[in-house]
């Protein structure tokens, strides 16, 4: 799994990623991500990548 | 409980004034005509004017006071970037303004009590200037009005209120009162540099697109003897502040800015009450440290941009033309970098070394700039406002990350300091042009080089004395001078530029071309076409 910095612009993505999320209702957000986890999952496709990127998730929280 | 705090306040600053001096076109038979007036004596009004002394253009500067920083405001601007600082060395107030000032390079940003990232500018600098100086304002600019004076003292007309202009394709009449009366004078040009409220661009009826945000701070100006690190210290979610930003950092005379984010819907009275302000100041700094205020202001912000920076003989600096959010310290240091792309060119103009349609190269440049800076400090000035549940999610998820993976601390984002803003490729540099740091060369500098007249520097690397002697006639035709570099030198590998290649560099250290094989005519084509004294550009 990557941890080193690899998004060319940061900054960028950023703003996009908000920027999807305007106008929808909190539910309707939690669901945009949801939707965007499995297209960036399908990218990576690795099923041991997946589930290292899925522990670390979960790591975070805990 | 215990007896109420009492809050101290320090005295205010005391700022210099200047006399009003009863200007010659009140007693003169004709109108007078000036090659260049200035309306507005603020940081890009004055950094303007120095800069036109010196390259002896007979300038005028009108301002309504008869002081510098605002009335009743104790500090607009903070932070001076290092091309500002590159640009006032050229101008010879470097040395006061970091005598005065505060060096810094490190900043960093946390979340609660964890770091989240931090950054040393220092990695990225070759300059005999450090990256960032901190200093209130209002000494800047009382530096910069003592070079100004020192140069000619009548040039700043103090107590002067522009009060009309008429605008005409060969310059402008401009009608002002005084205490001595009213009169008008005629300009050439005439720069608006009256700020973000500016009623000259107002009359013109142009749109300047501005949008106000509903993000509000209030900053608290202290004094306090407790050691903090020189570094600018920001925190996304201080414990200290209901989870909102705070901001700390030094500034001279021992005052520290302490910024701290409010409740958006938060009364400006109420939060800047010396006991509200004071209760903040205590859960920052603990029980035991004594302090006490310089000054405590509420505030929003705002942005605009105008559409063009020149219309027909008037042009548009600093906050007049934009204002972008308060994040990376890219507002004052443009308006001072406005002036520093605008100086050389109309100057050139004025002397007819060069085409009038350099001019538009700087709205071409300049307006550039001011859109990528709206873009990254509109982006800090989102991340730091998150405006639902949704956003603060995304934004927790960065900062949950950031303490474990280093690519997620690239996504915090508490301002991206000011940079000289690389200009895109224009017919003047088709290559677009992109900014030289005042690296050493020998015992000189680059600065030193082009504060010598008004010359682009024809940095010939790893070339001889028999070639900077080829361009002689080139020298002689246009404002130019050639310089060998040693191909191991800093500059050069600062440059990235080959043995052999000559690297064309504007009177305002901006490297406008590279020319891989020189030949006198190579250098002089490149050099009318950045001077726009070729062809295309008539």
């Amino acid at each position: 799994m990557r941890t080193d910095p690899n998004i060319a612009d940061p900054d960028a993505f950023y703003e996009a990623w908000v920027a999807a999320h305007e106008g929808l209702s909190d539910a309707e957000s939690a669901e945009l991500d949801a939707r965007l986890v499995l297209l960036l999952a399908n990218q990576l496709g690795d099923p041991q990548l997946l589930l290292d990127c899925i522990a670390a998730a979960r790591r975070a929280a805990d | 409980m215990a007896a109420a705090e009492v809050w101290k306040f320090a005295p205010a600053y005391e700022l210099p004034t200047w006399p009003h001096v009863r200007a010659p076109d009140l007693d003169a038979r004709e109108r007078i005509r000036y090659p260049v007036v200035i309306a507005g004596g603020g940081l890009s009004g004055l950094t303007l004017a120095c800069d036109l002394l010196l390259r002896g253009v007979e300038v005028v500067v009108l301002d309504e006071d008869d002081t510098v920083g605002v009335r009743g405001a104790s500090s607009r601007g903070i932070c001076y970037a290092q091309k500002s600082l590159e640009i006032f060395a050229r101008l010879g107030v470097y040395e006061q303004i970091r005598a005065k000032g505060i060096t810094w390079s490190v900043g960093r940003t946390f979340s609660g009590a964890d770091e989240v990232y931090s950054f040393d500018l220092e990695d990225d600098s070759r300059s005999e200037q450090p990256p960032f100086i901190n200093l209130q304002q209002f000494y800047l600019e009382w530096f910069l009005v003592d070079r100004i004076r020192a140069l000619d003292k009548r040039a700043i007309r103090w107590k002067t209120k522009v009060v009309r202009v008429e605008h005409a394709s060969d310059g402008a009449v401009v009608h002002v009162e005084t205490p001595a009366g009213a009169y008008a004078l005629g300009a050439d040009w005439l720069v608006d540099a009256t700020g973000a409220n500016s009623r000259i661009r107002d009359a013109l009826g142009l749109e300047a697109h501005a949008s106000r945000h509903t993000d509000r701070w209030c900053i608290s100006d202290v004094r306090f003897k407790k050691p903090l690190p020189v570094e600018r210290w920001t925190w996304i979610d201080a414990p200290f502040n209901a989870g909102r930003g705070v901001w700390q950092h030094l500034m001279a005379d021992a005052v520290w800015r302490l910024d701290y984010q409010m409740d958006e819907h938060a009364d400006p009275e109420s939060i800047s009450q010396p006991e509200v302000a004071g209760a903040r100041l205590r859960e920052q700094l603990g029980p035991d440290v004594e302090f006490e205020f310089v000054w405590i202001g509420p505030y929003q912000y705002r942005d605009h941009l105008l559409d063009t920076f020149r219309v027909g003989r008037t042009i548009f600096v600093g906050d007049a033309a934009h204002v972008v959010c308060p994040f990376g310290a890219r507002g004052g240091n443009n308006g001072i970098q406005d002036a520093g792309n605008l100086g050389w060119k109309l100057a050139l103009v004025v002397q007819g070394r060069a085409g009038e349609a350099l001019v538009d190269s700087y709205h071409a440049e300049r307006h550039a700039a001011a859109v990528e800076n709206l873009k990254v400090t509109s982006r800090t000035a989102r991340f730091l406002a998150p405006r639902t549940a949704a956003e603060h999610r995304l934004r927790r998820a960065v900062v949950a990350l950031a303490r474990t993976h280093p690519f997620a601390r690239k996504l915090a984002n508490t301002g991206r300091m000011a940079q000289a803003n690389d200009y895109p490729p224009s017919r003047w540099a088709p290559a677009g042009a992109r900014s030289l740091q005042n690296v050493a060369l020998g015992t000189t500098t680059v600065m030193q080089l082009l504060a010598d007249g008004t010359r682009f520097l024809g940095l010939w690397i790893g070339g001889g004395d028999d070639d900077s002697a080829s361009l002689g006639d080139v020298a002689r035709r246009l404002p130019f001078t050639a310089h060998a570099v040693a191909a191991d030198s800093p500059l050069a590998v600062h440059l990235a530029a080959a043995r052999g290649s000559l690297v064309l560099v504007r009177p305002d250290a901006y490297v406008a071309a590279t020319i891989a094989t020189p030949t006198p005519d190579r250098v002089e084509a490149a050099l009318r076409r950045a001077l726009a004294l070729d062809a295309d550009a008539r």
